[in-house]
This record gives structure tokens, sequence and C-alpha cells, in this order.
């Protein structure tokens, strides 16, 4: 047995209380057992040790090892400029770990936003006298006094209750108040009426009930302690990072470790050696790597907020593009929220709603339709639940406004599916009700056909019923309206049974709430992209279905599972379910999307959802792509998301997947280019060693490349706009890596090579034209040597300026997808020559990276080398696109 | 297989509610219910006050249900006076209560009431930690299992009889650690390999189980053992938690903490912590 089913003197039992309230030594120790009724955060490591892990993943690590090398490296051999290196790669894990941090930091305040919605202080019987308590001082058992305004402090169960109607939005997200009883109900607490939750509010009534689940273990807590607790995990695109770093990181220890030992038996001695393996490892690190990716991100996320899609955490942008399966909410997503009377079914006949009112029957239901009603007329507005505006507002425009003195409402309630007034009309009191039809019709006794009231044969429910389902196979939310004269005198606290029955069934309204235009190619782009989407809503299979087939998520014979079925699965079945290539769940709540989407991840799907409720939360941050509605979302759920759509739209969703796959693409392009230059890094050190001439290229003008040069280029590549492709090929598989043989082949046994080739011939160059014969020893301050390792350093700018232009696209040509559309190309171009003037020309960039100016005549003997790249880059392209058509 | 099972009752709330289980599982096994209650040196005559009445409520229900149940009220220090009780009587399970203030502080690293009635009581312990008032009669139980599972017989026979008491049903869970890899990472495991990756104490538990025709389901999840089990309980709204009473070493507590603690600070249910004395 639950609290829910307990009777009232069996709550005071099991809860040790009593209806004068715990006495004050009791609520003490209670409180010192059970702890304050707050909000609090899930134990976590301190945050100090949260900042200190950012120092300690295997990046930073593999970069402290850098860094400590380069040091190491300076105490040997003082002149190399590898302090200055050193504490450059310090830098660069100390922006890391604060970026990273900060991303982590901002994901927290969803816990935040919970704590507000509990109240301060409340009315507690304690020791048989009503006291104004703090919130927080709340234990299990304390009697609380609820009335209308106040919000529920803990989740407490009913003792008393006098019209109380609270609202559960912020729990459940449904918007309608609903009743409260005291009657013991069976079945889940959550789903009782006898049961005011934690941050709810009372709409009007009072009660009185016994608080049984404070803080952290009421719903509410649980909510919190959730969203507190559930982590996504890695982005597809850290796990990449990740994996990209150990190979690099293999690659520059297994070729560090390599060439100390080449150069041992060539009986180099081991300190040169050593060094010389440190130039190799730092040369391979990536250092420019995560800066740049991270810049991209949010570039990427300035694109999709002009696309109305606000994103929260930047590792989102990219995980976007390999998301698989869509969970989205149908109301105000897909389609607009705007409810409208569609059809009406009255007299055994579908009519328009602009039909003209002919009949008694017809009058009465828009009567009906016009006083079972909640919403208000207000200054030229309606105002209320679209459900009931739309209602009221087909009423208004049959009937003009309705004026009736109201003496009982039965309210309507998830649970019951209806809702009863009973009203002073012309001709005497009637009830009026109105909900499911799977509730009204087993009320009525009675139909009324043209005026009349005929008795309800078996064929005429079979009517009905059939027209119902016609509705609702038009996609329309269908509600059944009855009524009953009331002999006698009005019972003004009549309970439902009393008044809801021997009713007279009037007919059926379909509400349409049509779908936004921009969805059906939205879906339509979706299935091109081989994305998923599972539609979850809270109304009928029937309408749901016709819904998906209007906008196109059916096309053949969706499975529909809804929520009564869906509780009943176990995780087997319920997975099998998730494979379904149409899937619908139809009424359904917030509180299932959590196991949805836990499912389709554990079935290594990448699973974006949507959500407004504070319900939502813990499904929002357990997805991949938690996404908030920024007009109907609350701030719980905009908290826990990684994105908020600004304008609710599920087409907005769609264009950020577009612009997270660009991304994806153009990190690759990047990371091609960033790669390539490894190469004419690396060569002169291997010249170095095994050929014993000069060192052509300092550590410092590797990093002059890595951090410096590349970056702006690099930054540019990310901001390429999406090829047409992008979203007519499927989702990246969790096995598709970011760092391809392909990649590597062509950064690493392509471009680099040729960058080698221009940095080498441009050291020689110099060298040889400054008078220096093979063999000869230069003392690294002679300024032809200065100049000479200029020139291999501008050998690099030179030909990387050809590469941005040449990782612009795997496939296509350059002048195919136009040289001059991307503007922040020529932007970096421009920054890196500059840069690049700065090194070369400058007093101060002389004596950082050890360079001396170069003649003009030297730039122009470098510049061949940029078109070979273009050039060869060209045929290879032309070359695939023979071979193997796109 | 339990003849006497001995309950703590004092004057704070949690030690009534632990009693209920206690007393469910008299009820169940047919065993004799010792409601045990101690007067510690200097406890005020109030606070003494409502741990008999605490004692009186539980017996009158006990009787009610047909169980066999005495009241014994003693004094001392709270362990000693205990351990002689269940000595001299003879019980096989003692079923506690926790404190808030022994589950905030480090439970396995300092000496504590509650970690001292799990090692040093010589019977079986049910150590219960009650969080929440409003699910007292579970109807839904997590047994959280680990690998390599100690006392079998005696931990199913608990958790069964348990399960039988309140008409539940156990969902067996088991928290694997995710498979990695120096270069793939994480490696994400099929339903149907998780099952190939099944422990076989796991399977001799759940034998052990179906011996007592209990209805159970059994749940895999790959990650951190003490945050899965409260995630768990948390997102499927599971009434109570039914631990083993593992320790780990010194060291192995400092490198990868204690689920125990764990889910002993975060609970969102009820728990129930068992130390078996096979």
């Amino acid at each position: 047995m639950k609290i829910n089913e307990f009777t009232r003197e069996e709550v005071f039992n099991n809860l040790v209380t009593s209806p004068a309230g715990l006495d004050s030594d009791e609520a003490k120790r209670r409180l010192a057992e059970f702890g304050p009724n707050a909000i609090r955060r899930t134990h976590r490591r301190p945050l100090a040790l949260r900042f200190l892990e950012q120092f300690t993943h295997f990046l930073a690590l593999l970069l402290w090892l850098a860094a400590g090398l380069a040091f190491l490296s300076e105490y040997l051999n003082p002149a190399e400029g590898m302090l200055t290196l050193g504490l450059a790669i310090i830098g660069v894990i100390v922006i890391n770990a604060v970026f990273t941090f900060v991303q982590e930091y901002r994901a927290e305040k969803a816990l935040e936003a919970l704590k507000r919605m509990l109240p301060f202080r409340v009315t507690a019987l304690r020791n048989n006298s009503e006291l104004q308590i703090p919130a927080e001082e709340v234990v299990p058992g304390d009697v609380i006094r609820l009335s209308e305004g106040d919000k529920v402090p803990a989740d407490i169960r009913l003792i008393e209750a006098s019209g109380l109607r609270v609202n559960n939005s912020a729990l459940t997200g449904e918007s309608e108040p609903v009743g409260r009883r005291t009657d013991p109900v069976p079945g889940d607490p959550i789903n009782s009426t006898n049961i005011a939750f934690a941050g709810t509010a009372v709409v009007s009534g009072s009660g009185t009930g016994v608080a049984y689940a404070t803080g952290m273990r009421s719903e509410f807590g649980r909510i919190a302690q959730l969203t507190g607790s559930v982590s996504p995990g890695l982005s597809p695109l850290q796990k990449e990072i990740a994996r990209v770093t150990r190979v690099v990181a293999a690659i520059a220890v297994v070729m560090g470790v390599v060439f100390f030992a080449g150069g041992h038996f060539t009986g180099r001695p081991f300190w040169q050696n050593f060094l010389f393996a440190v130039g190799i490892i730092v040369a391979n690190v990536p250092e420019g790597l995560l800066p740049t990716v991270t810049l991209a991100l949010a570039m990427g996320s300035q694109r999709m907020a002009k696309r109305n899609a606000l994103i929260r955490t930047l590792t989102a942008v990219e995980t976007l593009g390999s998301v698989t399966v869509i969970c989205t909410d149908k109301t105000g997503t897909l389609t607009q929220n705007r409810m409208a009377v569609a059809k009406l079914w009255v007299d055994e006949e579908l009519v328009e709603p602009s039909a003209p009112v002919g009949s008694e029957t017809h009058r009465l239901l828009f009567t009906a339709a016009g006083l079972c009603n909640n919403a208000r007329f207000v200054d030229g507005e309606y105002r209320g639940d679209p459900t009931e505006t739309a209602l009221l507002r087909a009423s208004r425009e049959a009937l003009g406004g309705l004026d009736a003195k109201r003496f009982y409402e039965v309210p309507f309630d998830a649970e019951r599916k209806m809702m009863s007034t009973m009203n002073a009309l012309q001709h005497g009191t009637v009830v009026l009700a109105k909900g499911a039809l799977e509730r009204v019709l087993p009320l009525c006794t009675s139909i009324m056909d043209n005026g009349r009231s005929e008795p309800l044969s078996a064929e005429r429910r079979d009517d009905i019923t059939h027209a119902y389902h016609v509705l609702m196979d038009m996609g329309l939310r269908v509600l059944a309206f009855a009524c009953r004269p009331v002999t006698g005198d009005a019972a003004a606290d009549a309970a439902a049974e009393d008044i809801e029955h021997n009713l007279v069934f009037l007919g059926l309204m379909g509400l349409q709430d049509p779908p936004r235009p921009e969805v059906p190619a939205a879906i339509a782009k979706c299935r091109q992209a081989g994305v998923r989407i599972v539609m979850i809503t809270g109304d009928a299979t029937r309408t749901a279905v016709a819904i998906a087939r209007q906008i196109g998520l059916a096309t053949e014979r969706p499975v529909a599972i809804d929520g009564q079925t869906f509780s009943l699965l176990n995780d087997r079945e319920l997975k099998q379910k998730l494979g379904e290539r149409e899937l619908l769940f139809t009424r359904m709540t917030p509180k299932h999307k959590l196991r949805v989407v836990s499912m389709l991840k554990q079935q290594g799907e990448v699973v974006a959802v949507t959500g407004d409720g504070v319900n939502d939360a813990p499904a929002l941050k357990r997805a991949d792509i938690g996404i908030a509605m920024g007009l109907s979302g609350t701030d719980v759920a905009k908290e826990a998301a990684d994105m908020v759509l600004l304008d609710d739209n599920f087409a907005t969703i769609v264009n950020a997947m577009e612009e997270g796959r660009t991304v994806y693409e153009n990190i690759k392009k990047f990371i091609t280019y960033i790669f390539a230059s490894n190469i004419p890094e690396i060569v002169p050190y291997l010249a170095y060693i095994i050929f014993r001439i000069p060192l052509p290229l300092t550590i410092m003008q590797i990093l002059a490349v890595d951090l410096g040069t590349d970056m702006l280029p690099a930054l540019a590549l990310g901001s390429e706009r999406p090829t047409p492709g992008v979203m007519q090929q499927p989702p990246r598989k969790p096995t598709d890596r970011l760092i391809t043989l392909g990649l590597m082949a062509r950064a690493y046994l392509f471009l680099g090579p040729i960058e080698a080739l221009a940095c080498m011939f441009g050291f020689f160059w110099v060298l040889r034209g400054g008078g220096w014969d093979w063999g000869r020893d230069i003392s690294s301050l002679d300024p032809l040597y200065l100049q000479a390792t200029t020139a291999c350093l501008t050998a690099i700018i030179v030909t990387q300026i050809a590469n941005v232009f040449a990782c612009r696209s795997l496939r296509e040509s350059i002048f195919t997808i136009g040289i001059t559309n991307n503007r922040l190309v020529f932007l970096g171009i421009s920054v890196e020559i500059l840069l690049q003037l700065f090194i070369v020309y400058h007093p101060v960039g002389n004596a950082i990276f050890s360079t001396a100016p170069l003649p003009a005549g030297t730039w122009l003997v470098l510049a061949p080398f940029a078109v070979l790249l273009l050039a060869a880059e060209e045929t290879r392209k032309y070359l695939l696109r023979r071979t193997s058509p796109a | 297989m339990y003849r006497k099972i001995l309950t703590a009752v004092n004057e704070h709330v949690n030690s009534e509610v632990a009693a209920r289980y206690a007393k469910h599982l008299a009820r169940i096994t047919g065993a004799r219910l010792l409601i045990c209650s101690v007067r510690e040196p200097g406890q005020p005559e109030r606070s003494f006050d409502l741990a008999r009445e605490a004692a009186k409520r539980i017996q009158h229900r006990a009787r009610e249900l047909d169980i066999e149940a005495e009241t014994i009220f003693t004094g001392g220090r709270p362990l000693p006076a205990i351990s002689a009780v269940v000595r001299s009587e003879g019980v096989d399970l003692a079923v506690v209560a926790t404190r808030r203030k022994d589950v905030r502080r480090q439970f396995n690293a300092r000496s504590l009431r509650s970690r001292s009635v799990l090692l040093r009581l010589p019977c079986a312990v049910a150590l219960v930690h009650v969080v929440h008032l409003g699910r007292t009669h579970p109807s839904e139980i997590l047994v959280p299992l680990k690998e390599h599972i100690k006392d079998i017989p005696s931990r199913a026979f608990f958790t069964a009889m348990t399960a039988k008491a309140f008409g539940a049903k156990v969902h067996l869970f088991h928290v694997m650690r995710p498979l990695r890899t120096f270069f793939q990472g994480e490696v994400h495991l099929r339903p149907l390999e998780e099952e190939g990756k099944l422990a076989p104490d796991l399977s001799r538990f759940i034998n052990h189980l179906d011996g007592y025709h209990v209805e159970h389901e059994r749940h895999l999840a790959p990650g951190v053992a003490g945050k899965s089990i409260t995630i768990e309980a948390a997102s499927r709204r599971r009434d109570l938690i039914i631990m083993g009473a593992s320790e780990r070493g010194i060291i192995d507590f400092l490198l990868r903490g204690n689920p125990m603690e764990y889910v002993l600070r975060e609970t969102p249910c009820n728990l129930i912590i068992l130390k078996t004395r096979d």
C-alpha cells in the first residue's frame, strides 16, 4: 500500500503524527533526521577538484609532457628559446581548462532554477496551533495548510480539501489546473488526486495535508536529483578528439623513440638525440587543434543563433550533426499550438463550425462549449488554455457572448479526462459536460437529435464512436459534449458522480492544431538525412497518427504505443519497439521521456529530445542534445538543455542539424590543413639528424605556425558554408572517424611532402646563395643561418596559403565551389601574411623567433611551390571525381 | 531461516519505520519479533517514553498481524546492550535504523555506531536508512548486485522474503564497468553482448530467487556503480533498495570510493544494507 491508498487514520498512523500536527521537539528531531526541506546538489567532487581535472585529461597530460620536455631542453640548451615554448604550451593548457570548466559550470544552473520554485514560508500546524514556518523546516509528518496562491512546500497527502485545485504544470507540463480530493485512490502516487506535490501552486480553494516527503525525497527533489546526476557523457566530437589525441600521441612518441634510436646508432651524442626526440614530439603534437576546434564550434553556434537556435553547450554544435533520432513533442513544435474548432458532429451530421446554427442540439452544443469552459474573453482577447480558448471562440462566433450563472464545477483532471459545470440557463438549471468520448459516453443515457431527446441505443453508440474515429482520422483532437436538465435544487457541493449521470449526448467537436508550414519539408529533409523522428504526444493514437500522416512523419503503418502500454513494456520489449522506423508515443506524459531517451542511447543512438516542462529536465540532460522551447519552456528546461529554440519550431532543429553536420565537415577540413603543416615541421628535423645539416627550423618557428599563422586560416575553413549534399547522407556512424586513413594520407603523404619540399628548398636556396657549403658548421647566431631558417618558415607559410584553398573541399575543384565566396579565408590569409611579415621584418619578431629579414626575391622563389601544391591538389581531385563519382 | 528477528527502537521515527520492515519479515517467515529499546545513561525521561510508546505501537500492530512479538527494555550503551540481547536470545536477524548524522560522515572510514552495528552484532544485520515515509510499503524493490556476491543464499532469502512480505517485484540491477580501449575509448556493447558478460554469481542469485517464486526482472547498465544505482532508483521510482554490506579496503576506497557510501547519501528511497553472518 502506498500513501495515496491510505485512509485518513492510516495516514496519521503511518507518518506517526496526528491531526494536531507534530510537537516542536519532534519536529526538531525529524529535521535532524530527514534534513532541511530544500533542493540541494547531489554529492559531487569539490569544484576545485573538478577544475584540477581539466589539467589531467589525456591531451592535457600530453601537453604537460611537451612543456616539461621543452623546459628540460631549455635547461640543457638555453639558446633555443625552449622556455617560451614551454610557457606557450602551458598557456594552451590553461585556456582549454578554463573554457571547458566554464562550460561544465554553466550546465549546473538548472538546479538553481529548480530551487527558486519552492516557497519561502508555509503555514504548518504545530502543537495544535497554526504557525508560519520557513519552508526549509517542513518535515515528514507536518500538517500543512494550503490556500489559494500558495506554493506547495513538500509532497503532501491531503486530508481536507475544499474546492482545492492545483496547477501541476511545473511538474507534469499540463497547464490545466486539476482538482484535488482526499479519499484514498489506488495506483501510483504520481497520478493520485489526493496528493499535492512540492513546487506546484494552489490555484483555488483550500486544503490541509500531511507532508510525507520533503526536499530531495519529494517528486520535485527526484527531478532535481536526476537533473543533477544524469550526464550525457562525452559528445561524439569529444570522443573523437580524445581518440585523435591518443593516435597523435602514439605517432609522436613512436617517431621520437625511433629517431632517438636512429641518432644513437649513427653515433650522435645522447643529449643531441634527446633534444631531437623532443623536437619531433613537439612538432607532432597539434597544439593549435583544441583552440581551433573550440573557436570553430563557437562560430558555428553564432550561425545557429542567427537561425533561431541558441546553443548553450559548445560541443552540442557538432553533436547536432551526428544526431540519429529526434524525439519531439507535437503540440507547439510540429504544430502551431493554435487550436481551432475545425469540425462538428451534431444531429448525426458532420458540419463546419461556421455553418448556421439550425437546431436546438446545435445551439446547446455551442452553449456547452462556451459555458463548460474556464477560458475568458477579456479586453478583446481570449485568455486561457489553447483548447478552451478555441472552444470559447467557436461558441462566441456561433452564439455571441454567453452569460449564465455557474453554480458548480467538477474540474477537469487528467485521470477523469472530463469536466462539468452546473449553469443557470434561460429555461432552467443545466449540467453541461465535456471531455474524452470514452469518459462522457458511458455517462449518457440519451442523445439529442434535432432538439428531441431520444434513448441512446447500442446502434447510436456505434454511430457516435464511428464519427469520433472519423474526426480523429482527420488529425483532430475530439471532445464530446453532453448536458442534463436539473430538476430540484442545485446542490452547491455535489460530488462529480452526483451530477455526471443520465446525461444527454449533444455531439462532438474536432479541434485542429494546424501543423507548422515548414515542418513537412523539415521532416522530408530528416528522412533524406537518415534521421528518425519519434513523436511523443499526449494526444490519442488516431489523432497522433493522422497528424503524423499530414506532416509526412508517417508514410507506412506507424507503430503507435500509448502511455499505458508503454508502462507495461519491459526494457527488452521497449528496445525492440524503439527499432521501428515510424514510431509514435501517444497519451504520454513527460515522465516517460527519460526512459525513452535512455533506452535509445543504450542502443547506440545519438538522441535529441525536445521539452518544455520541469519534468522534462532529466530527459533533456540525459539526451545527447536536449532542446528546450524558448517561447513556452520553463527556466528549468532551458537551463537543462543544450540548445534553446527561440521560435519553438521543429524546422529550426533541422536547420541546426545542417549547421552541425557542416561544422563536422569543416573540422575535417581544417584538421587536414593543420596536419599538412606537421610534415614540413618534421622533415627539417629528420634532415638535421640524418644528413647532419644545420637545423632548418627551430621549435619556436614551429610554434609560430601551430599557434600563430595557422590559426585564422583554419578558423576560416571552419566557417565554410554547407555543401549541397550535407543533408542527403546518413548520420555519421559512431564508428566513423574524424581522422581517417584517407585524411592522414592526404595531409601526411600528399600535401605535407610538397610543403616540406618547399621549406627545404627555401632553406638551402638561402644558405647556398650566402656561400655555405655542404658539411660546414654554421653558428645558430650567424645572420645567414637566421635568414635560411626564416626562408624555411616562410616556405611553410606560402604553401599553407595555397593549402587553405586546397582544403576547402575534398573532391570539388576550387573553381567550382568559388574562390571568393568565403571572405573569412581572405581575412585569415591577410592576417597570416601580416604575422609572417612581423616575424620576418620586425626586430621584436626577429628576436622572439630567431629570424632575419628576407629579400623580396626569396618570396618570389617560394611562390611557385604554392602554385605546385594547388595544381597537384586540383589534379588529385579531378582523378578522384573521375574514379569515384559521388 | 529466521526464527527470531530483533528490531531496535528509540525515540526517532525512523527506528519505528525500520521496525515495520522487521514486523513484515517476521510475519512472512513466522519468526518471533523482539522489539528492543535501550535506555542510554543520561537519556531524558521524555525521550525514553517516546521509545517506549513506539515499541508498544509496534507490538500492538504485530499482534494484529498474528506475529509473536515481545518488547525488551534494557539499559546501557546501545551496542553492547543489543549485542547481549542478540546473544542471550539467539537472534538470527537484527533490523536497525541508521541515523542521518552517521550517513553524513564518512561511513566507511570512521568508527560510527551504524558501522559498528554492522560489524559487531553477532547475527545478520539489516541496517535500514529511512528517507521516505511515503514509501514504507514497497512494491518495487531495487537489488543492486556486484559481479562477485558473498553469501548468495542468505541474501537471496532476505530479498525474497522482503519482496514476499510486501508483494513487491524485485529489480535486479547490475552495473557493468564500461569497456574501454586505448584508442577507441568507451566501447558500446549491444544488449546481447551485455548479456554475455553476465557474471556467474548473478545467475546463481537469480536461481535462488526463482526457488522462492518471487517476481523479478533484470537490468544491466554501464557506468559508475553508486551513481547508476541512485539514478536507476530515482528514474524508475523504486520504493526500496536492498544492498549487500560489502566494504572496500582503504586503498580501494581511496582510489575508487565506495558505492555504498554514495547510495547511503543520495538514495531517493529507503535503503536496507544487509550484512549476513554465514
